[in-house]
């Protein structure tokens, strides 16, 4: 796969004595989906705007397809950018926004059958002549996105995709993008505060904060094997463990426990992550804890969430979450508040993060 | 229930004020139009008499007299012309600004904001006499341009219809400003920067979406100042020559000068139904096609 379609290059970007963005370098392949997840303040919004043409950047280079789009007004631009709020034209009907962007280069008949096709695509044929004010987010969504694509762009930015939408529009409208972008194989570029939705969309995906990359991978390398502390606690829920070296093994003394690495470690004193879904929670009249990678404590909170129960337990001087799988329909099956329970892991669950 | 019938009332209240300020004294205005020419103190007859028996004694003469004058009509077209010009200036330097002023950041806004408004705090007599001193013969305009070398003689600049022009377009355009202003404050910037991303340069993106979705602000500041333009007085009569003749100045001159006040309230009452009978149907079909287009 070409690996430099889309080439960032030393990019950075100050809004008076402000630094949004400090030297980002990135790249992304062909049809590849692509998310940049960050907290607000993060820059990801001006990096996509800057990819966009809407701000220029102090220093560095935008290469699209081998071709330097840094100077490039954003009508120049063989990219499209779809905003938060649609920007959709408020005087304008479905049709007209769908066919705002090649009314210039078509014919009437060439607009006609672009605008149908792109609204069968998105399964918006029915409201073609609905104004505006008169649609749902959600149909205001597809829009949108249908008239960034009629364009037919080389890459597709979108600033907080789904972010207008309702929980349970959200979900759907997630599982629909992925199949239209694998589908239209279009590179798509997007920005998002919602871990979740990073997620479940991007192929790969960049961890932004005050205007640096932290990471970039799969979302599984970043959930699974983090590499900096932030990382670990903005991804999903995260049992962070300060741990220092005590003879063969290590030792915390916030739980009072040893544990037993899978590798060896140049520091002496780490943080590592458990993840909460890979501690294992078992009742204490069955087990006895053994000398490591495992504790006894009290179940302090518990929220049953459907699929999974959630056990906040305490033990020492903290408290720690696990995820517990609800295999048995039996309500019974849960451990009740204040239980004394025995929780346990691999070696292999345990990741160290190295910043 | 008493709040209620207090709160039915409040909302009449402009209602009011219209009838106390504008039916009222229009109804006034009509009656002395169809009234008879007299000398004396009031300079007309009572439309009402009872000396031998009850009789109405009303004339139409004064409308014919001043429909079959072009003196009266010519005049009323020059300031209708004068009025589409000067509003045509004022939308054309008023709307860049409105725009940069809604589009500034909220500091510089506020600040830009005020000095719009800052004129108003002078009286409007004392600013059109000023321009009057800036081009008279030995004004400061022309001596710097006689310093410069530029001319050698001082140019006539007052008494003429560009003076009018320009003291008007210069006196009305916050009323272009202000509410343009208030309409390119709600603006979607993203709608710009969406057009733009759709491939529309700067002037496809000012003709496409600015421009259309500006139409209310537009047309709010194009009668505000047409509408009182038509009527004016004091401009054309300060800075204005004898080359062109005004609706304003005509009414004045007959209602002061030629004291025919049945002949100057049929003046005045044509005016404003000519003036205000097409605006009326004009407002109804715009609010139509507005709320059909969603503007």
């Amino acid at each position: 796969m070409d690996n430099n379609f889309l080439v960032i290059e030393n990019i950075s970007k100050s809004f008076g004595d402000n630094k949004v963005l400090e030297n980002i370098n990135l790249n992304i392949s062909k049809s590849e989906f692509f998310g940049l997840l960050g907290s607000s303040g993060s820059g990801k919004t001006t990096l996509l705007r800057i990819l966009g043409g809407f701000e220029k950047p102090d220093t560095g280079r935008v290469i699209l397809d081998g071709t330097d789009i840094t100077n490039l007004e954003p009508f120049e631009r063989p990219l499209n950018y779809m905003f938060q709020s649609y920007a959709l034209f408020p005087h304008l009907n479905v049709f007209n926004n769908l066919a705002f962007g090649i009314k210039e280069n078509f014919t009437q008949k060439e607009i006609e059958i672009n605008v149908r096709n792109i609204a069968e695509l998105l399964s918006i044929e029915h409201l073609l002549n609905r104004r505006i004010k008169q649609l749902s987010g959600g149909e205001q969504q597809r829009v949108a996105l249908g008239r960034c694509l009629i364009k037919k762009p080389k890459l597709l930015l979108l600033d907080e995709p789904l972010a207008a939408l309702d929980k349970k529009l959200r979900s759907k409208t997630q599982l629909e993008l992925t199949t239209l972008q694998k589908k239209l194989k279009i590179t798509f570029v997007f920005v998002t505060h919602d871990q979740e939705e990073a997620m479940s969309l991007s192929d790969r995906m960049a961890i932004m904060k005050n205007g640096l990359i932290l990471e970039c991978s799969s979302p599984e390398e970043i959930y699974e094997n983090p590499k900096s502390l932030y990382t670990a606690n903005f991804i999903g829920i995260a049992n962070i463990i300060e741990i220092y070296k005590k003879d063969e093994n290590f030792y915390s003394d916030d739980l009072g426990i040893n544990f037993k690495l899978n590798k060896e470690l140049k520091n002496t004193q780490t943080n590592i992550l458990l993840r909460p879904e890979k501690i294992k929670i078992q009742s204490m009249n069955n087990l006895k804890t053994s000398s490591f990678n495992s504790f006894s404590g009290e179940i302090l909170e518990k929220s049953y969430l459907g699929s999974f129960t959630r056990y906040e337990i305490k033990i020492k001087n903290m408290i720690i979450s696990v995820l517990d799988q609800n295999f048995n329909s039996n309500s019974n099956y849960n451990f009740p508040k204040g239980e004394k329970v025995i929780c346990s892991w691999e070696s292999e669950s345990i990741k160290v993060l190295e910043d | 229930m008493k709040n209620k019938l207090f709160e039915k009332y409040f909302v009449f209240s402009p209602y009011f004020w219209l009838v106390l300020f504008f039916f009222i004294p229009l109804a006034i205005i009509f009656k002395i139009s169809i009234s008879v020419s007299e000398w004396g103190m009031p300079p007309y007859q009572d439309i009402f008499l009872f000396d031998n028996g009850f009789k109405i004694n009303t004339t139409f003469e004064n409308y014919v007299y001043i429909f079959s004058d072009y003196y009266y009509i010519g005049s009323f077209v020059n300031s209708l012309i004068l009025a589409l010009i000067s509003t045509f200036f004022c939308l054309l330097i008023g709307f860049p600004l409105a725009f940069y002023i809604a589009t500034s950041n909220i500091r510089l806004r506020n600040i830009l904001l005020v000095l719009v408004v800052i004129p108003f705090w002078s009286s409007f007599l004392l600013r059109v006499y000023a321009w009057k001193i800036i081009l008279q013969n030995n004004g400061i305009l022309n001596v710097i341009l006689l310093n410069l070398g530029i001319t050698s003689e001082p140019l006539q600049l007052l008494y003429n219809q560009y003076a009018v022009i320009m003291g008007i377009v210069y006196t009305y355009l916050p009323l272009m400003i202000l509410p343009l202003y208030g309409y390119l404050n709600k603006f979607d910037l993203n709608l710009i920067e969406a057009s733009k991303d759709l491939g529309l340069n700067r002037i496809k993106t000012f003709f496409k979406v600015i421009l259309p979705l500006s139409i209310p602000g537009i047309v709010a500041g194009s009668l505000l100042v047409f509408i009182p333009v038509v009527g004016e007085f004091i401009i054309p009569e300060m800075l204005g020559g004898s080359d062109r003749l005004y609706y304003g100045k005509i009414l004045w001159e007959e209602f002061f000068v030629n004291r025919n006040w049945p002949g100057a309230s049929a003046l005045a009452f044509s005016g404003i139904i000519i003036l205000v009978l097409p605006i009326v149907i004009f407002q109804i079909l715009y609010s139509r096609w507005s709320q059909k287009n969603e503007i």
